[in-house]
């Protein structure tokens, strides 16, 4: 018999059973998800985009934060950026065709970031304000080395796009129906490690800052589900 | 599905197979676990490191827990999909398995700890691979992966801080979020200094981090393998989940050709909205955050138009002594999510570390763990060094019964005689006299007269027979009378019970 044929005759011989219905076993797991919502931080009556602003602001987070009110502005807030942290004017941009269309005002621009990157520009799919995690689904406009390799990370995220809590993403992008990405990247904060006696360092591998940019495109908020 | 096949059903402990675990064998040998203990205890350098760690991990799930009042709900709510998923393992095994392999990764099954280092080493062979980059695993120091790879002559490049601390200093994890935690920043400083390219100048904890960052960059690029671990395997999707913060699992992850993920077969959970309820109890009970910086899904090898990712995406599914636990009274081990909050909180791992328990999962978990893996003749020991004080089980975000489950092994030790002579006398010299009431009468009263004799300052600093406990601390003598002797005076009605005096 094969390791496969063990391991499944091992538990159906500990469970005392040889199969399940497999309809019984899925309302099983369905009824368990609607404990969910009392099991979750409370976050009952506040807006999502007001939440996700505190939270990726907050020591927890500590990333840096900017608004704008139009795509065309995000060269002008990398600008800022770039300015404030007195950076070269040469980013790695996210292959995103809606970030390269934009006029850079001549800042330097390259869409394969180097091993020592220094600054990356991306855009997030969503936003969760129950942690202020930014997503990334991988694909041929969002490749993952982008997020990791430099050592700023600027990143744009449409208000409207953002959600609640992380089952809501879960529950609206991460299903059997939902479009397959090969990774989808949940980033909340820069890189930090703790490994030597405890102290947290930033940037241990990936990014030692975040810069969030948010966009209020006058687009109403919507449930996830619709963003789909 | 390429699945590789194991010609018996092997129920032996993992250790006797040989394959990979000399090292750990020899650590988890049945008479030195007091030694490993003693010595422990008389490092004082240990005894600061475990202490500064352990000490903020506590404190920082205390403000965690504090700060999420449905904490109890999600607890109950996390123990609940647990135990569902395990009363289901079969179903939940052969969806995973149908959903990855519609998603394009490989899924290989493994009985045993060898078997699994056997498929590893296969594929990284079959990649031809030179280098292999690493991130953390435990399930990869469970199955020896870290000795695997090197007597297979294959490079392999340690990726976690705490790992590459770990693998520079040639020794194993001490705990199992924090595997270098046994190390100052002196030594580490040391270690870098020795072995880096380019290490760090001024002596600080960020320039060392510096300096690690440097040193790996590069070898994230010239690695032909990458294999990780899992905390989670999503059923309904076939993708598996890595939570992590240093952001070096996706730089191992992504440029290689290959990526190889190893889990143990109890990792699965029906769906992501299932996954998101653990990781809330995880992340908390583990590092105190609310999440880690990357929580990251894998489904599948490279797409088409993908820039980054690997071409080949194999998933490596571990029983290793699973399917026993399921069978002999530990199903509620299965429950365990890996979050370290049982060791941080226990006060034996507090005074002795991780190492001093000799098995890759150190604490009460490992003291349940490691007699599955290497049997209880080697491991007796672990599951008696506990002082059944219950903060573990208090901690444990699924409520794993853990000082049950230690009785559990004590009980079992008995009964196969594992005891050492010493304790089987005693135990049977106590139960003759206990079961014999004037017996019992006479010798109490005669103990009380001899402690007696030893008491000072309503202590005993030293007495013969009493010397392992009094070495490191005073004996509270004995009150004058019996409790017995006392009941008897007050039921006789001479008089009341504490009057003695």
């Amino acid at each position: 018999m094969s390791a496969r044929e063990d391991i499944l005759a091992a538990v159906r011989g500990a469970l005392g059973r040889l199969s399940v219905d497999a309809d019984q076993v899925k309302e099983e797991a369905d009824r368990l998800l609607d404990d969910l919502p009392a099991a979750r931080p409370a976050l009952d009556g506040m807006v999502p985009i007001d939440i996700f602003a505190a939270r990726v602001s907050s020591p927890k987070v500590a990333a840096s934060l900017d608004r704008i009110g139009d795509l065309a502005e995000l060269p002008t807030a990398v600008e800022r950026y770039l300015q404030s942290k007195g950076l070269p004017r040469n980013v790695a941009l996210q292959p995103a065709a809606e970030l390269q269309a934009l006029d850079w005002h001549g800042i330097a621009l390259h869409d394969a970031p180097e091993v020592d990157e220094c600054v990356g520009v991306g855009i997030a799919r969503a936003g969760i304000a129950e942690t202020g995690s930014l997503v990334f689904e991988s694909g041929p406009e969002t490749p993952v080395l982008a997020h990791f390799l430099p050592l700023h990370h600027i990143v744009l995220v449409r208000a409207h796009s953002i959600v609640m809590y992380l089952d809501d993403y879960a529950a609206a992008a991460l299903n059997p129906e939902s479009p397959p990405h090969r990774n989808v990247n949940l980033i909340t904060g820069a890189s930090g490690t703790t490994d030597i006696e405890g102290s947290l360092v930033l940037g241990a591998h990936g990014p030692c800052h975040l810069h969030v940019v948010i966009l209020f495109d006058g687009k109403r908020s919507v449930t996830p589900q619709a963003w789909l | 599905m390429s699945s590789t096949s194991a010609t018996t059903t092997d129920a032996r402990p993992a250790h006797e197979e040989g394959h990979g675990h000399a090292d750990r064998n020899a650590r988890v040998h049945p008479l030195r676990f007091l030694a490993r203990a003693e010595a422990a205890l008389a490092d004082p350098v240990l005894q600061i490191a475990i202490e500064r760690t352990t000490g903020t991990a506590e404190r920082k799930r205390a403000d965690a827990v504090e700060g999420f009042p449905q904490f109890d709900k999600a607890r109950v709510l996390g123990k609940r999909i647990k135990d569902h998923v395990i009363a289901n393992l079969d179903h939940y095994l052969l969806a995973f398995e149908r959903n990855a392999i519609a998603s394009g990764a490989k899924v290989h099954w493994a009985s045993t700890a060898g078997e699994a280092s056997r498929i590893v080493i296969g594929l990284c062979r079959d990649a031809g691979a030179k280098r292999v980059t690493r991130s953390k695993s435990m399930l990869g120091e469970e199955i020896g992966l870290p000795h695997a790879l090197d007597e297979a002559g294959i490079d392999r490049v340690e990726t976690d801080l705490a790992e590459h601390i770990v693998q520079l200093g040639g020794d194993t994890p001490s705990h199992i979020i924090w595997p270098s935690m046994h190390r100052t920043r002196e030594q580490v400083s040391a270690m870098f200094h020795a072995s880096h390219r380019v290490p760090h100048g001024e002596e600080t904890i960020e320039a060392m981090v510096d300096s690690a960052r440097r040193e790996l960059r590069d070898k994230f690029f010239s690695s032909d393998v990458a294999i990780s671990g899992a905390n989670f395997l999503i059923a309904d999707t076939g993708s598996t989940c890595t939570v992590t913060n240093e952001g070096n699992a996706e730089l191992t992850t992504s440029p290689p050709r290959v990526h190889i993920v190893t889990a143990g077969i109890e990792k699965l959970v029906p769906s992501a909205s299932h996954a998101m309820a653990m990781l809330r109890l995880l992340v908390r009970s583990a590092t105190g955050g609310d999440i880690t910086q990357y929580t990251t899904l894998h489904r599948g090898p490279r797409q088409p138009g993908d820039r980054d990712g690997p071409e080949e995406f194999h998933i490596v599914l571990v029983d290793n002594g699973r399917t026993r636990m399921l069978k002999e009274g530990l199903k509620e081990m299965l429950r365990c999510i890996r979050c370290g909050a049982c060791m941080n909180h226990c006060v034996v791992f507090r005074q002795i570390g991780g190492h001093a328990y000799g098995g890759v999962y150190p604490g009460p978990m490992g003291a349940v763990l490691t007699p599955v893996f290497d049997g209880l003749g080697a491991a007796r020991d672990l599951p008696h060094a506990c002082t059944l004080n219950g903060r573990c089980r208090e901690v444990c975000p699924v409520d794993i019964p853990l000082p049950t489950l230690m009785r559990g092994w004590r009980d079992r030790s008995w009964r196969e005689g594992l005891e050492p002579p010493a304790a089987r006398i005693g135990i049977g010299l106590f139960a003759f006299a206990a079961s014999r009431p004037r017996i019992f009468h006479l010798g109490t009263a005669l103990a009380l007269r001899v402690m007696r004799l030893f008491r000072k300052n309503g202590l005993i600093q030293r007495m013969p027979l009493l010397g392992a406990w009094t070495r490191h601390r005073d004996f509270p003598a004995p009150a004058e009378r019996s409790f017995l002797a006392m009941y008897r005076d007050a039921q006789s009605g001479k008089t009341t019970p504490g009057s003695s005096r």
